[in-house]
């Protein structure tokens, strides 16, 4: 055989063999990824089937993970033996409330320590960047006594008014600001646009997947937050989600596992649906804070 | 009088704070945008200057007083960092804390990035999808109530994590009432539920590595591990760098797993530092006690914050 | 059967009932008749209650609206509270008391009693019940005296008994049944309960499991230190109290000399009675006889408890209406009374409402007091057998019937037949003396240490504990 020809039969041999390998390769892969999927959704899995049993029956193993017959009487339960309609438009008016405030101060924020230029500007933003590093619960306590002496002591204001804004959000508004060339400020400017519409009819809308981001991760996080809840309300009628979920257990944990369980489902489903609206933003914006550093 | 010299079409100037900032020129347009900036930034800095920064320097305070909500507080100095200093247990919920975190964190970051490089390499986009929702799908539950799950499938005796292992011939395994098990049952939560995360910050940041350079290391040889660790690690440190740290501040702060799942037990096996403020400052009411180990903890994450970006010039590689 | 509604909570004291309810008028011949109200009581005032539990229902509404019957002016708010535990509750009161939103009246648990009544929280409640003795004649004639006892502090009371909770030994008779054991006599004693806990545990290892508890203050091990016959705490009794018990037991057989109160000076954690109880349920841990122990709430245990995986367990009546809720039958469960030991001293624990020293509507809100643990009002708060009234009419065949267990008489006869009973450690500091109490039971439970060193170890932390100013 001619030394060309042997080459070629070579390569097509190690090309042969390594697109066998890449297959195989491919579902090795793929069944790892799939077990770790499995043990991911096992726990939720665990809930919503456990949830949708009888409590005698909850407890005995070995566990049914396809539920044979549905029994919802645990999700009228949850509705009927605590507040939870209340619990939810508690948790919806406070999320909400916290996800608008957020990304109207941090839109601004960010857009100033992006394209304004001021004296001190680095300073103020090194500022805020600095409080990230502040665990809650540094400053929980002072703020619980600042909440106290403004009367707003077991109100859902609480919970709002210290997250109203955000050094997470001021900082990842920024990043994407920087991001969206100047060509459309000078363009605008040459149309005789102030600052103002500058901001609010040009660079806002081109920062959608960054606001999109910050919702998402903002609804999620206080959504589902426990410790500012559990210290700041006291009465049963404010309180939030989480708080009621652990609380659905009863005192001297007399309340019933299923019911338990489905309202950990119904708590999980808003999220799940803000998420599934908003995900493929999200992937963009953790990506842009993760690359700027 | 002699006659200004302004064009027909300007505004009449005017005197004083106004016509400072209406002034037309460039130096009054640099006004207005500072102007603007001020403005813009207030909220956000008032916010995080009274809740946030205002606060911590309370903590300091409240730190210096004997206080119990009832009556009003006293000022007894540094007294709370003296009991501190011999107060065993606030010592060890340290330690503790301190193992949770290089446990919790150092599987957290090897998982989730093994899983972005197994998710990045697949084509199909559908299978993606499906794997990065799987993943991401626990960061959604609430940290408190899907501990409670836990538990349950943690139970010695009745959970079906025991189960499981029974049927692969492994004895129960007492998860929540053993003190070392325990804390592999909060790590497994915990890391069960903030992988999505720290997987989504590597999954782009894996993505964000140009094709460019992979393709150039191929041509030059560097396959599989080599171009792992040569390549791909060095030019993804940034995003290493960003995770880490994230994950480090979020775990030091662990509260909602254990307090479900063990209330801080068996003894104080899994008593974190934040439940250790909790306990303090809300169910024995020492405000000022619960401060100092506030401080302390503060303190700590500013320290270990620092030295991961410190030690960070030694690896991480910016382009 | 009773539908699933309201929380269950041992000592809720509004709370939603089942089906087996008897309507009844509030406001009826049976309510002692009051004069006209007096001028003071004339005025518009709110009354502010803060109790623990989920939320307010119809029941608390009926209740109100029988008490503005007799006082029109009066408005009541219902506050609900909730927290895992009694610690969280009283936590989240102090801060609204902090915050100045403080309520007028509030449940307490034994738990709580010395510690409102130290720090000058609660107020006396002795000259109202001097003044109005005639009225409360019938109220404590209805009341065992222990429960009064453990609502006194120093010589004075500071509350009105409303529920208790004793804890007595729930049996699962589908278990016992199974492997033809009777149900107990009402002496047995430690050794014939081990025998049956151990012949209800299956062989290689539970489920099914013969006895189960959970870890908390009440009802976990410290039912095995008293009736050892022996305390966490060394026990006196305060001197005083004789207004009271002159007034209203003077003619009661009781054979317990009374005082003013309990008082709880001292550690005694690593007494040798103690030590041989807590080697008892160890070994029987260790021999898994009784499954993992966790820490809290029961609801794991009741859940076991209702799918027949766990035989027996401490608890007392407010699982009557639970277990009936979770879906037992009146007959799948029954109750006797703890096993005897060196004696068989049960321990307790009790609530009542305190009007609170800040309130500025005392009068009203001793008016409510005396209301709330009147018969009629009573009868409607309890009906679901969710917790046990201090009332002994009220416990009857037709008011356990619809719930089982069969043998209902155990709860008051806890107090009539064992006048010894008496309540679960409660000073001052119970919130911290609790606390430490778990950490190290939790810690010989999980073999960490041996039940004399968990002692040790615990005497020691509440001995510093003891010594700090209160």
């Amino acid at each position: 055989m001619s030394q060309a020809a042997s080459q070629e039969s070579t390569i097509a041999t190690t090309a042969h063999r390594s697109l066998v390998l890449n297959r195989l390769g491919l579902l090795i892969r793929v069944t790892l990824l799939l077990a770790v999927a499995i043990i991911m959704l096992a726990p939720i899995v665990y809930a919503l089937v456990t949830s949708l049993r009888s409590p005698v029956e909850s407890f005995t193993l070995p566990p049914k993970w396809i539920p044979t017959e549905a029994d919802w009487s645990s999700y009228r339960s949850v509705f009927t033996t605590i507040p939870f309609e209340q619990y939810i438009v508690n948790s919806t008016v406070v999320t909400l409330a916290i996800v608008i405030g957020q990304l109207i101060t941090s839109a601004l924020a960010g857009y100033a320590f992006a394209r304004l230029k001021f004296p001190g500007r680095e300073l103020c933003f090194w500022i805020i960047l600095a409080t990230l590093m502040i665990p809650l619960q540094a400053t929980i306590i002072p703020v619980f006594v600042l909440i106290k002496e403004l009367g707003l002591s077991n109100t859902r204001a609480s919970l709002v008014l210290p997250a109203l804004s955000s050094a997470f959000g001021a900082f990842l508004l920024r990043q994407y600001f920087l991001r969206i060339p100047d060509d459309f400020e000078e363009a605008a400017l040459l149309e005789g646009a102030n600052q103002w519409e500058i901001f609010w009819s040009i660079y806002l809308p081109l920062a959608k997947p960054g606001l999109s981001v910050l919702a998402i991760l903002t609804f999620n996080v206080y959504w589902n937050e426990f410790l500012r809840p559990l210290i700041f309300l006291q009465s049963i009628d404010k309180f939030t989600l989480p708080l009621g979920l652990v609380n659905l257990q009863g005192y001297l944990g007399t309340g019933s596992i299923s019911v338990v369980l489905a309202g950990v489902i119904v708590s999980l489903l808003p999220v799940l649906v803000v998420y599934l609206v908003g995900q493929r933003y999200l992937v963009e914006g953790i990506m842009m804070g993760g690359l700027k550093g | 009088m002699a006659q200004t010299t302004h064009s027909p079409s300007a505004p009449a100037a005017r005197s004083g704070p106004i016509g400072w900032i209406t002034e037309n020129s460039l130096a009054g347009m640099a006004r207005r945008r500072a102007l603007l900036g001020y403005l813009f930034i207030l909220p956000s800095l008032l916010g995080v200057l009274v809740f946030t920064a205002g606060p911590v320097i309370a903590s300091f305070g409240l730190s210096l007083y004997q206080w119990n909500i009832i009556d009003p507080p006293t000022f007894i100095g540094l007294d709370n960092y003296e009991r501190l200093a011999n107060d065993t247990r606030v010592l060890q919920s340290f330690v503790t804390t301190g193992q949770f975190v290089v446990l919790a964190v150092s599987l957290q970051l090897v998982v989730s990035l093994l899983l972005a490089m197994g998710v990045q390499s697949l084509k199909q986009t559908g299978l993606r999808y499906v794997f990065r929702t799987a993943y991401f799908l626990p960061l959604l539950t609430s940290a408190a109530s899907i501990s409670i799950v836990l538990a349950y499938m943690f139970h010695q005796d009745f959970g079906v994590i025991n189960y499981y292992l029974g049927k692969v011939g492994v004895a129960r395994i007492p998860w929540l009432n053993s003190s070392t098990w325990a804390m592999l049952a909060i790590v497994l939560t915990y890391v069960w539920q903030q992988i999505g995360f720290t997987f989504i910050v590597f999954l782009g940041g894996l993505s964000g590595i140009s094709r460019d350079v992979l393709e150039a290391a191929d041509l030059d040889g560097a396959t599989g591990w080599r171009r792992f660790w040569d390549i791909t690690l060095p030019m993804l440190s940034p995003t290493l760098l960003f995770a880490a740290v994230i994950a480090v501040i979020g775990a030091l702060q662990v509260f909602a797993e254990p307090f479900v799942m063990t209330n801080g037990g068996p003894g104080d096996a899994t008593r974190t530092v934040v439940m250790m403020i909790y306990e303090s400052a809300f169910s024995f009411l020492q405000i000022g006690y619960g401060s100092a180990i506030a401080v302390l903890l503060f303190v700590v994450i500013l320290l270990v914050t620092a030295l991961q970006f410190r030690l960070s010039n030694k690896w991480v590689f910016y382009q | 059967m009773a539908e699933p509604t309201g929380r269950i909570n041992r000592r809720n004291l509004l709370l939603t009932a089942g089906a087996g309810l008897s309507s009844l008028a509030i406001g009826s011949a049976t309510t002692p008749a009051i004069a006209a109200a007096p001028a003071f009581l004339r005025q518009e005032q709110t009354l502010r209650i803060a109790f623990e539990g989920t939320a307010v229902d119809p029941l608390d509404q009926q209740l109100a609206d029988g008490f503005k019957e007799q006082f029109p002016d009066a408005n009541i708010e219902f506050i609900p509270i909730q927290g895992t535990d009694w610690n969280e509750y009283f936590a989240k009161v102090l801060t609204m008391i902090a915050s100045g939103t403080a309520p007028d009246i509030m449940s307490v648990a034994t738990e709580g009693t010395q510690l409102f009544a130290s720090q000058g929280l609660s107020t006396p409640l002795d000259d109202y019940v001097k003044r109005d003795q005639a009225e409360l004649e019938e109220y404590f004639a209805d009341v065992h005296p222990s429960l009064v006892e453990a609502m006194m502090y120093e010589g004075s009371l500071y509350q009105l008994p409303r529920d208790f909770n004793a804890a007595n030994m729930y049996i699962n008779t589908t278990l016992f049944e199974e492997h033809g054991i009777d149900y107990p006599a009402t002496d047995w004693d430690k050794d014939t309960f081990y025998q049956i806990a151990r012949t209800l545990t299956a062989e290689n290892g539970g489920p099914p499991f013969g006895y189960g508890w959970t870890n908390r203050l009440w009802g976990s091990w410290m039912p095995w230190i008293f009736v050892n016959d022996s305390n966490l705490l060394t026990e006196e009794r305060a001197p005083g109290g004789e207004w009271l018990w002159d007034a209203f037991y003077a003619d009661a057989d009781d054979t317990v000399q009374r005082g003013g109160g309990w008082r709880w000076e001292a550690p005694q954690a690593n007494a040798p009675a103690n030590v041989e109880a807590l080697e008892f349920v160890v070994q029987m841990a260790q021999e898994g006889i009784t499954p993992s122990v966790s820490e809290g709430g029961g609801d794991l245990l009741q859940g076991f408890f209702t799918s027949n995986s766990l035989g027996m367990t401490p608890a007392g009546g407010f699982w009557a209406g639970g277990l009936n809720e979770a879906g037992m039958t009146p007959d799948a469960f029954d109750v006797q009374y703890f096993p005897k030991w060196k004696s068989q001293r049960h321990q307790f624990g009790t609530a009542g409402y305190v009007i609170l020293e800040s309130s500025q509507a005392k009068d009203l809100a001793w008016e409510f007091l005396k209301y709330v643990v009147s018969k009629p009002a009573m009868e409607l708060s309890f009906g679901g057998n969710f917790s046990t009234p201090v009332r002994r009419s009220m416990l009857t065949a037709e008011q356990y019937s619809p719930t089982g267990p069969q043998h209902w008489e155990v709860f008051y006869g806890t107090l009539d037949e064992h006048p010894e009973t008496a309540p679960i450690p409660a000073p001052p500091q119970a919130n911290e003396m609790t606390s430490i109490f778990m950490r190290y039971t939790g810690l010989a439970l999980t073999f960490s240490q041996s039940p004399q060193e968990a002692l040790d170890s615990m005497q020691a932390e509440l001995e510093e504990l003891f010594a700090q100013e209160g």
